[in-house]
């Protein structure tokens, strides 16, 4: 089996159960998916239904109660957490809904961060940055702190961070929430394009019509199980 | 490994730098704090200085060589035999051990009675060598009236202000002087009060008299034997390293119970606890103020800690593992606490020495002299440099900033880091 014939995401029978107040919540019940290299997939649902703890267990931030969880096929379950900032770092990219950029950087050294951690030569760094940053709108914000940029524009510097460690997947978690239409468009836009040209495997969890109908596949969930798994022509 | 250090340093000066006031107002109680620190290390040394150089320049010096009986028993029969003298003089002389004597001199001491026509008083009589001996005492110094020995003296007294005046003499005056001599009888001499001095230590000016070393040996048939050699150092920090070395070099005498080599603590043990609880009392006081800062760099790194939540699971979402969040906190804490313990030191060393490098006058908190374990207290501190004391003050200040970052950077190794997500500021 080539690396490309490894899924960039596989589930087993995965179980997220969360103790609250003596309680147990299944915020993920028994979910089993796959999601092969390339796709643009959303996970969709009403709140509560599992869509953000599922986005989680598939970015290792969190660690399933039973079932396995496989990154371009690693095994995630069998990993320490040494092993799972790794992974993160070098095969998962992330786009939040608060976007989430670092206030002390600038939107260039934002967007490079994952670089610099791998240690990538600054030439090269600058370089991806740049080019990532003229096909998203970017150019001439470089210097500027997330404080003095938009929501669409702290956006997609957050979407140039996801991307420009050439990761098997990123995973997006409500990224148009926040943002008017406009930008909402502009932002799916160019994750499509990116999808499309770098190849790079999008999962998003949402309930943004806009972005459902944009996906490739749409996988609903409901009280953390899947209801439907339909594959569609964006 | 590098880059990534290189990488989480540079976020934590951003993250000083983007809460200036929080991160200035620690740094504020860091500076005062190493400004204190470093002015009270001098300080407290250089009054310990003041008050060991006092009293081996009116005892038995730095590091004394005697007769090991000598020290409980103050008798005359307890001297040190010729060969030790011989042997004691060749090993001062000798290279790596001259260099760091700066005088050493023989005194024979002993107790008798002093008494004239007034009364009689114990006294401690003490044969000098007067041209050595000038050069070692700071009592000549003290002189009140007449003058100190000279080495053409025969039958010549310097004597304490106490014993002067309770004996009723004066310069000029002869007084007698009695003890137990060399073989064992009653002897008595006659002494004439060519000079007066006070130390300000009673139990020294009530007691103590020199004569010169060659009138005891012709009374007390002694010839020239000395009960001890006093030596002093030219560094105080060199006493320990000049008593193993003369220890080593007298090995022979010693291993017979001929001879002992004595440092001044063991010397004087009530100065060598005095300065000792001086010292505990000081570093109680530092650790308490240090105890109060630090737990102020504790609630400003752990406030940070608590308020950037969220960021901290950004980061290790984006691959910073747990043990680098940690770091970040740590290298925070230790820039704000090293910056500040610099400047505060720098600052502590400035005022010290640019304000009071001729010494401090507290002269107005007490009103008479004031002396302990044969000890003058002098109303002037005069400040004493060690680069040591800098280093451990710079350590201290480190390892104050290490302890109390240490939980903060523990609690962002805990952090869940999908939990942190969902925390809202």
């Amino acid at each position: 089996m080539t690396e490309e014939d490894v899924p960039a995401v596989r589930t087993g029978e995965v179980w997220k159960v969360f103790e609250q107040e003596a309680e147990e919540v299944k915020a993920v019940q028994g979910v089993s998916i796959k999601i092969e290299r390339g796709e643009f997939t959303a996970l969709a649902g009403p709140s509560g239904s599992g869509k953000t703890t599922l986005l989680n267990l598939i970015g290792g931030l969190t660690r399933p109660t039973r079932g396995r969880v496989w990154v371009a096929g690693h095994d995630l379950t069998e990993m320490s957490n040494i092993q799972l900032a790794r992974l993160r770092l070098e095969q998962v990219g992330f786009v939040f809904q608060a976007y989430n950029l670092l206030p002390v950087l600038t939107a260039m050294e934002n967007a490079e961060f994952p670089l610099l951690l791998q240690g990538v030569e600054d030439a090269e760094r600058h370089e991806r940055v740049k080019e990532l940053f003229e096909r998203t709108g970017l150019s001439g914000l470089e210097d500027r702190r997330p404080g003095k940029l938009s929501g669409g524009q702290q956006q997609r510097v957050a979407v140039v961070r996801a991307v420009v460690a050439r990761p098997a997947l990123v995973l997006a978690d409500e990224p148009t929430a926040n943002l008017d239409s406009r930008s909402s468009e502009a932002l799916l836009d160019m994750m499509l394009e990116l999808n499309r040209e770098l190849g790079t495997t999008f999962v998003f969890a949402t309930h943004d019509a806009r972005v459902m109908e944009r996906s490739r596949r749409l996988v609903s969930l409901v009280d953390g199980s899947i209801v439907a798994d339909e594959s569609r022509e964006s | 490994m590098s880059k990534r250090f290189h990488v989480v340093s540079r976020l934590a000066v951003r993250n000083l730098r983007r809460n200036l006031r929080r991160s200035v107002l620690t740094s504020l109680a860091m500076i005062i704090g190493g400004t204190l620190l470093m002015m009270s290390l001098p300080l407290g040394d250089g009054t310990h200085e003041a008050w060991i150089e006092s009293a081996v320049r009116m005892g038995g010096g730095h590091v004394t060589i005697q007769s090991p009986e000598f020290r409980s028993s103050r008798k005359i029969d307890d001297r040190l035999p010729a060969d030790v003298r011989v042997a004691s003089r060749t090993a001062l002389s000798r290279a790596g051990i001259a260099e760091r004597v700066l005088i050493a001199t023989p005194q024979l001491t002993l107790g008798g009675l002093a008494s004239s026509a007034a009364g009689a008083r114990p006294a401690q009589i003490v044969g000098v060598d007067p041209a050595s001996e000038a050069r070692f005492t700071i009592l000549d110094e003290k002189v009140t009236e007449g003058r100190y020995l000279e080495p053409e003296d025969r039958l010549a007294a310097y004597v304490g202000a106490g014993l002067v005046e309770s004996l009723e003499l004066k310069v000029g005056s002869r007084f007698v002087v009695t003890t137990q001599d060399a073989e064992g009888e009653i002897a008595g001499q006659l002494l004439r009060v060519v000079g007066v001095f006070r130390s300000g230590v009673p139990e020294i000016d009530e007691s103590l008299i020199h004569i010169p070393l060659e009138t005891a040996g012709e009374w007390l048939h002694s010839g020239d034997d000395v009960t001890n050699i006093a030596i002093l150092v030219r560094q105080s920090g060199q006493v320990e390293g000049l008593r193993r070395d003369l220890g080593r070099e007298l090995a022979g005498p010693i291993e017979v119970g001929a001879a002992t080599v004595m440092g001044w603590r063991e010397a004087m043990p009530a100065l060598d606890a005095a300065v000792r609880i001086d010292d505990f009392g000081n570093y109680l006081f530092q650790g308490i103020l240090f105890t109060i800062i630090g737990l102020g760099i504790v609630n400003t790194v752990l406030m940070s800690v608590l308020h950037r939540y969220r960021e901290f699971g950004v980061l290790q979402a984006l691959g910073l593992t747990p043990s680098q969040t940690g770091t970040l906190v740590l290298i925070e804490g230790l820039i704000l606490t090293a910056l500040s313990g610099v400047v505060g030191i720098a600052l502590g060393l400035f005022i010290t020495f640019y304000f009071w490098g001729d010494g401090l006058d507290i002269s107005g908190m007490w009103d008479e002299e004031w002396s302990f374990s044969g000890v003058v207290m002098e109303p002037v501190i005069v400040p004493y440099f060690r680069v040591a004391r800098v280093i451990q003050a710079l350590a201290f200040m480190f390892a104050i900033g290490v302890l109390a970052s240490l939980y903060p950077a523990y609690r962002a190794t805990r952090i869940d880091v999908a939990e942190a997500m969902k925390f809202e500021r």
